[in-house]
């Protein structure tokens, strides 16, 4: 695959109106009992840490990826409607924190 | 397009607290009820800072157990309900349209009817009460734990979690006091509500409005990476310094019935097996993914104990067989619920492996 990760339309729409820049990410979730999950998320907006992604220029939007996200086969998709609209990512399994 | 992944986690991958829980609920066992045989002027001057009938340090303790897994619950998750609607039907249905009632069923047929000779019908009054209150509420932070073991989808796991808290927000009270009032177990609806808005409405609404201001303010990365690193561990702490000060007041019903742990965890254990198997036979004849139907079965197995300690504390009392029983069923969740990864590992060959 050459692309870091794949876009769907819709998605690539969505981030356009929104800036043109996404941000990919493993999220944290703490258990009820001390251990940590991450889970892969996308968001419209530009890192807080950019030095700690990869960014790339793909389809006219600006990426920055966690590296361990990179070039995995994953994909972003947009679903929700009206103010419940959001990025996905799909096909992501959890990792451990 | 697959996971990225090819071997499962294992519970070598797990923390250290969560892989041992049983080890760590088992001592806060010992030194609760060595604190209330030795120390008994603890739990007596706890006892005392009480308002309206609720025990204040108990409420502290109880939020500070809640509060963190409310908090990052991402409620916008519920966008993607139409995604897999398949594994969303299954774990639904199961998680409150059968799952409370075969607690239910299970728990009346053991303390009722087969452990009748060994267990005081009162105090078996009190542990199926104990047990609708597991029965009443689906895991909502563990399940990331047992959907990473078992290679899960991630974002279908999201989903799942968000779309059962937002039910238990509006099933979980009429569900208890319907099966409550079918076992002839009285509960003032008052005492219910007020429970419920205490240590469920009260803490998702704090963590709702806390994550939804937060993320706002200074942006989603610093809410999970800086927020949530120092919320987050408070949890675990809570629970055991519940369960602590829970068992300085029952030491008595524990030293005297040493067996009933015993009694109360074959029902418990039961039920885990038989809802897991309900969900992941459902998911396997809907030729349902493995990635979807593993967490959408681990879910149903596993309990929001905190919660069930929590409502069984502030409908029956700290000193109660009811918040014994939800006790047990923290003691038991992680040895079974390993197993369960372990079966869902095993037969991942029997379902489709595609989710996408």
């Amino acid at each position: 695959m050459d692309n870091v990760i794949d876009i769907s339309n819709n998605a690539l729409d969505f981030i356009k109106q929104r800036g043109g820049i996404v941000t990919i990410r493993l999220s944290p979730r703490h258990s009820c009992c001390g251990g940590l999950t991450n889970v892969a998320v996308a968001e419209a907006r530009y890192p807080d840490a950019p030095q700690h992604y990869q960014r790339h220029m793909q389809d006219s939007i600006s990426i920055y990826i966690a590296p361990d996200l990179a070039a995995q086969g994953l994909r972003i998709d947009v679903e929700g409607w009206w103010k419940l609209r959001r990025l996905y990512v799909d096909g992501a399994a959890l990792s451990a924190g | 397009m697959t996971t990225q992944n090819t071997s499962s986690p294992t519970s070598a991958d797990m923390g250290l607290f969560e892989r041992y829980l049983s080890v760590w609920v088992a001592i806060a066992i010992v030194a609760g009820i060595a604190l209330g045989q030795f120390a008994p002027a603890v739990p007596d001057t706890l006892s005392r800072f009480e308002y309206a009938q609720v025990s204040l340090p108990i409420a502290v303790l109880i939020w500070a157990m809640i509060f963190p897994m409310m908090a990052q619950i991402d409620f916008s998750a519920i966008a993607g309900v139409r995604r897999q609607p398949k594994g969303l039907t299954i774990t639904t249905t199961v998680n409150w349209l059968i799952k409370p009632f075969t607690m239910f069923a299970l728990a009346w047929l053991f303390f009722m009817v087969i452990f009748r000779p060994f267990i005081p019908e009162e105090l078996a009054s009190q542990y199926l009460a104990g047990a609708i209150l597991l029965g009443a509420a689906p895991c909502t932070a563990m399940v990331f734990v047992w959907s990473y073991l078992t290679r899960g989808d991630a974002a279908y796991t999201l989903v799942q979690v968000a779309l059962n808290d937002l039910i238990m927000l509006f099933a979980f009270a009429p569900l208890v006091v319907f099966l409550l009032g079918i076992s002839n177990i009285q509960v003032p609806w008052d005492t219910v509500i007020l429970s419920v808005v205490l240590y469920i409405v009260i803490p998702l609404a704090a963590g709702y409005f806390t994550r939804k201001i937060l993320i706002a303010k200074r942006g989603a990365q610093w809410y999970d990476s800086v927020f949530m690193k120092r919320v987050g561990p408070i949890t675990p702490i809570g629970l055991i310094i519940t369960l602590v000060l829970l068992f300085a007041f029952q030491g008595e019903v524990i030293l005297n019935n040493p067996l009933h742990i015993v009694l109360i965890a074959i029902p418990l254990i039961i039920q885990t097996f038989l809802i897991f198997f309900i969900a992941y036979g459902w998911a396997k004849a809907w030729r349902v993914p493995h990635n979807i139907a593993a967490p959408g079965a681990m879910i149903g197995a596993s309990n929001f104990f905190e919660l069930a300690v929590a409502a069984a504390i502030a409908l029956f009392g700290l000193q109660s067989g009811a918040a014994l029983a939800t006790v047990v069923g923290v003691l038991v969740e992680v040895p079974l619920m390993l197993a369960l990864v372990r079966i869902a590992n095993k037969t991942r060959h029997h379902f489709p492996t595609e989710a996408h």
